[in-house]
């Protein structure tokens, strides 16, 4: 790629980017440019209220109800951000392609893996890491099911199919056997505690219904 | 107990290498590796590689300052590539920069010249060549060349069994730390912290008591970090050496998966002789193990294949061949079950054969051989306290085998596309290391004033629960509440040359260590009391529930009285201790001995469904009975039964290691090589644990459960060949393990003739039919 080509692509967010793939005319313009983008088309692509970004950039994430500011680039990825940066380590890298749910967090109460999501594309939006589930020394009643069934081995996998089974729990109290495999198809336990791991969300589900029955 | 770690690692608190708070300018280490999987190195182009910004230095084999080498038992490995290349994926160079990001694209613009050699990946073609690692090993019983005269039939076959990817979640990862006067401290992912530093001492050319290894936990090992967290670790102390700053080096998943070595793959022929009603008569063996490009601890897993091969049968005729074959792949290592499971796939496919050659049911041979009290293994050990036949039969009691086999052949005869199988697998497997010297652990116990306790041992924690056993064994033997035990990192200034955390044994060597450092302890703080309190007997002082009594009676000291007082008196109360379970040996002349301190046994059910249009299938059910002596943590090792079962069915059918003939890795990412994940896992899953199965020789009358679930899951290749043959009866299937979906398919439609199976009932050629689909 030549400099000059380079600095054309280099104005443009990622998201911005797929999503001009996603139209039509864009995409076109797209390809017979060789798989890149005509300068021409730049302005077009962006559209009103799209914003370049450049070099690094401080931005601030809203993680665990807390405000933090951080020197990013447009590549680093929201787990790049959390672990290497915030140095909160709790969320894992164990695959960097979304193919283990290891690095699962909730973003706006939904599970997303963090490895493939750019930390400025989720500024604004409410980011809840392991760290931010219970207070120190605490335990949500997921976490103390995860405990109680033993729904855990060597200890990489737990973050991120805890964080999954927080998100499903939320959406869905009650959910059947079939409900929790969904909801946790994108972990990989390689220790093979899955048994364990169905049996504690039942257990989470359980305590948490009993706990809002008593409220 | 719970797991001692359960909260932390629910909270995300578990801090693994890469979680520790980062010293001030930490570098960051990657690796160039081989492109090629064989060649002469003409030249490697570092200039453009070194402008690139951030670099800070980029490392040789030419800047090691000791010995090119880290061969765990043959010295045939260098840690960098220096004339020869190997392998795909072998280090050559490595590059050291400010952050990953800087030292990764760097790594891409290193240009190395090589001049390309013959590339070998199959075993048997590697042996043709000469091309062995070691001599081949032969272990023998009886005389197989005169019983076959006597067998009513002889059933020849091959099989291939594939390798298996560790995918410890937790990647490589080490960080070197340089200290004063020449010192280094290291925090490694390694099951073997004591090679790390005896490796990283012979690359630096200095003696081991500079280099000291911390290991807290892993994030899962599973034998792949028993030898291969070592290169990781020399190749970061390599860099902070002559830097002089901290160098953290992590594998990303697919540097990792690219450059370390896997379960091995065999090759293996077989012959099995039996009377008509499926009395074993004799079995010989030749198994050609794919070693990949060096030595590593290939023959060491070659050794526990010879010991497996006849799983838990006794044959009164065997010969078992096996020999390591060397190829251009990476160095396969260890990995559960350490060669065991290869040795026992190949037994069990024999046996196959012949139920189906004699048209009876595969349990019933396999009932008939079980071992007995008393029978000889082909390694000169006795079967002693025997629970093969006990734990068979109280699966086909507590599961109803019958009932299972009526539900199956009547699905089987109501459905056409859809078929059940069922098969059972028994086990037996040795716990001991079976290098004699490793059988030795070791723990150093303090209890500090306040009464709380510190422990460390030579174990390493990796999720299979060690460290809650020790403290549910320092709880039984001190009677004190768990909340004042702790255990430490395993640290090799604290303990000295142990041995890796492997072969199942680790509670046993290190826990019997503990139980023996504690005792120490609490013998001298009975004399003081005796003394102290004037009582006569002090074997009859006791502490149960922190209260110190004396036959049985409170003395009026509790535990903290207890240790402030002994230490006031000038009372040790830090011990060492060690332990070596005494009568093992092996004789590698003869090849007989008594190399396991005693065998682990149980049995398996296993049911399953195929859809015979589309290849794809569902595990129904486990069932099985499995033999934990009398067991230390009930939670902690059901766990670790699920666990190994787990990676045993999918090493058995969805984890397809693939090369090409070049020696590239294809299955190179989560993405292309398919773990076993939330729909894979059994529908159902029971376990009975053997009653009343003390066993005198593991710690409080228990047994090792690491490696020994993990080859139940052999049994699903038969249950999903029974189903096979419920659909194609007049098909038959080659012995190919993984039985993947694809490999189903093209069993069930393929052309089976092109395969090698040949199966000869004594004078009597049979026909291979191809069947098509139904």
């Amino acid at each position: 790629m030549s400099e000059k080509k380079n600095n054309k692509v280099k104005g443009i967010t990622r998201r911005d980017f797929l999503k001009g793939l996603g139209s039509g005319a864009i995409g076109s313009a797209i390809l017979t440019g060789g798989g890149l983008i005509p300068a021409e088309s730049k302005a077009e692509l962006l559209g009103p209220g799209a914003e370049k970004i450049h070099g690094t950039q401080k931005i601030e994430l809203l993680i665990n109800g807390k405000k933090e500011r951080l020197t990013v680039e447009p590549r680093t990825t929201l787990l790049t951000a959390i672990r290497d940066k915030l140095h909160l380590t709790g969320t894992k890298e164990v695959c960097d392609r979304g193919q283990c749910g290891a690095c699962t967090v909730l973003i706006d109460e939904k599970p997303m893996l963090a490895c493939m999501m750019l930390a400025v594309d989720v500024r604004g939006k409410a980011i809840t890491t392991v760290e931010g589930l219970s207070g120190s020394g605490k335990l949500t009643p997921v976490q103390e099911a995860f405990v109680e069934k033993d729904a855990l081995m060597c200890g990489f996998c737990t973050p991120g199919f805890v964080m999954a089974a927080t998100a499903l729990l939320k959406k869905n109290p009650d959910p059947s056997l079939e409900e929790i495999k969904q909801g946790l198809a994108g972990n990989l336990c390689r220790c093979g505690t899955y048994p364990k791991v169905f049996e504690a969300v039942k257990a989470a589900a359980a305590k948490m219904r009993k706990g809002v029955a008593h409220e | 107990m719970k797991n001692i770690d359960a909260a932390l690692h629910t909270r995300g608190e578990s801090q693994y290498v890469s979680d520790l708070p980062k010293p001030a300018g930490l570098l960051y280490a990657a690796v160039f590796a081989s492109p090629v999987a064989h060649g002469e190195i003409v030249n490697i182009d570092l200039k453009k590689a070194r402008q690139h910004s951030g670099v800070i230095a980029i490392f040789t084999a030419r800047d090691i300052p000791g010995e090119n080498q880290i061969g765990p038992l043959i010295p045939d490995e260098p840690l960098l590539a220096d004339s020869m290349v190997h392998y795909i994926g072998q280090p050559v160079a490595i590059v050291v920069a400010v952050s990953p990001e800087a030292a990764r694209k760097a790594v891409k613009s290193i240009q190395m010249e090589v001049k390309e050699l013959e590339v070998i990946v199959d075993p048997r073609a590697a042996f043709q060549k000469g091309e062995i690692i070691g001599s081949p090993r032969t272990f023998e019983l009886g005389d197989v060349d005169s019983t076959w005269d006597v067998c009513d039939v002889i059933v020849e076959g091959k099989c291939e069994v594939g390798g298996q990817e560790h995918v410890y979640l937790e990647t490589q990862a080490v960080r070197a730390i340089p200290t004063e006067a020449g010192t280094m401290t290291l925090y490694s992912s390694t099951q073997s912290p004591h090679a790390v530093q005896r490796t990283v001492a012979k690359i630096l050319g200095i003696p081991s008591h500079r280099i000291t290894v911390d290991v807290k936990r892993l994030g899962g090992g599973f034998g792949g970090k028993e030898d291969q967290a070592t290169p990781w670790a020399c190749l970061a102390a390599l860099a902070a050496w002559h830097l002089q700053k901290p160098v953290e080096l992590v594998l990303n998943r697919h540097e990792d998966i690219l450059m370390t070595g896997k379960r091995h793959p065999y090759s293996s022929d077989f012959k099995i002789g039996l009377k008509k009603d499926g009395t074993i008569l004799a079995y010989e063996v030749r198994h050609y193990q794919n070693a990949g490009a060096s030595a590593d601890l290939s023959p060491a897993i070659l050794e526990r294949t010879l010991f497996h091969s006849t799983n838990a049968y006794f044959i009164p005729n065997a010969r078992i061949f096996a020999v390591s074959c060397r190829t251009n792949l990476p160095p396969f290592t260890a990995f559960r079950g350490f060669g065991g499971p290869q040795g026992m796939f190949v037994m069990e496919c024999a046996i196959a054969k012949a139920a189906e050659v004699l048209n009876i049911p595969r349990e019933e041979i396999q009932r008939k051989n079980l071992l007995k009290e008393g029978d000889e293994f082909p390694y000169g050990q006795k079967a002693e306290a025997a629970r093969a036949e006990v734990t068979w039969d109280k699966a086909v009691k507590t599961y109803d085998l019958s009932a299972i086999k009526q539900r199956i052949d009547k699905f089987n005869q109501t459905h056409f596309e859809v078929k059940k199988g069922y098969a059972l697998m028994p086990i037996c497997f040795g716990i001991s290391f079976t290098a004699t010297h490793l059988n030795q652990g070791s723990a150093l116990v303090h209890v500090y004033t306040d009464g709380s306790v510190s422990i460390t041992t030579g174990g390493v924690e990796m999720g299979q629960g060690f460290s809650t056993k020790v403290v549910e064994l320092a709880v039984k033997t001190l009677g004190i509440s768990p909340e004042r035990i702790r255990v430490e990192s395993t640290n090799t200034t604290r303990i000295a040359n142990m041995s890796p955390s492997a072969a199942s044994a680790t509670t046993d060597l290190c826990g019997g260590a503990t139980i023996r450092a504690i005792e120490q302890i609490l013998s001298r703080l009975k004399r003081f009391t005796a003394e102290q309190l004037s009582l006569e007997k002090p074997d009859e002082i006791t502490i149960q529930n922190e209260q110190v009594l004396y036959q049985g009676k409170p003395t009026g000291w509790d535990w903290k009285e207890l240790i402030q007082r002994a230490y006031m008196a000038r009372v040790s109360l830090s011990a060492h201790d060690f332990w070596a379970p005494p009568g093992i040996y092996f004789d590698r002349t003869t090849e007989k001995g008594h190399p396991f301190n005693y065998h682990v046994y149980g049995t398996a059910i296993i049911e399953v469904t195929l859809d015979c249009l589309r290849g794809i299938y569902q595990i129904d059910s486990v069932h099985l009975v499995h033999d934990l002596g009398r067991p230390v943590n009930k939670l902690v090792d059901i766990g670790q039964i699920e666990g190994g079962l787990a990676q045993g069915l999918g090493w058995m059918t969805v984890e397809d290691l693939q090369f090409d003939e070049k020696g590239r890795l294809l299955s190179n990412a989560l993405a292309s090589y398919k773990l076993p994940e939330v729909y894979f896992t059994p529908e159902k899953i029971d376990i009975t644990l053997l009653e009343k199965a003390d066993n005198p020789r593991g710690p409080y009358g228990s047994k090792a459960v690491g490696e020994p679930p993990l080859m139940y899951g052999i049994g699903v290749y038969f249950a999903l060949r029974y189903a096979m043959r419920a659909f194609a009866p007049d098909k038959d299937f080659p012995f190919q393990a993984p039985l993947t979906p694809e490999r189903v398919l093209i069993n069930l439609y393929g052309d089976t003739k092109s395969s090698s199976i040949s199966v000869k009932p004594q004078s009597e050629e049979k026909e291979v039919q191809p069947v098509s689909g139904k």
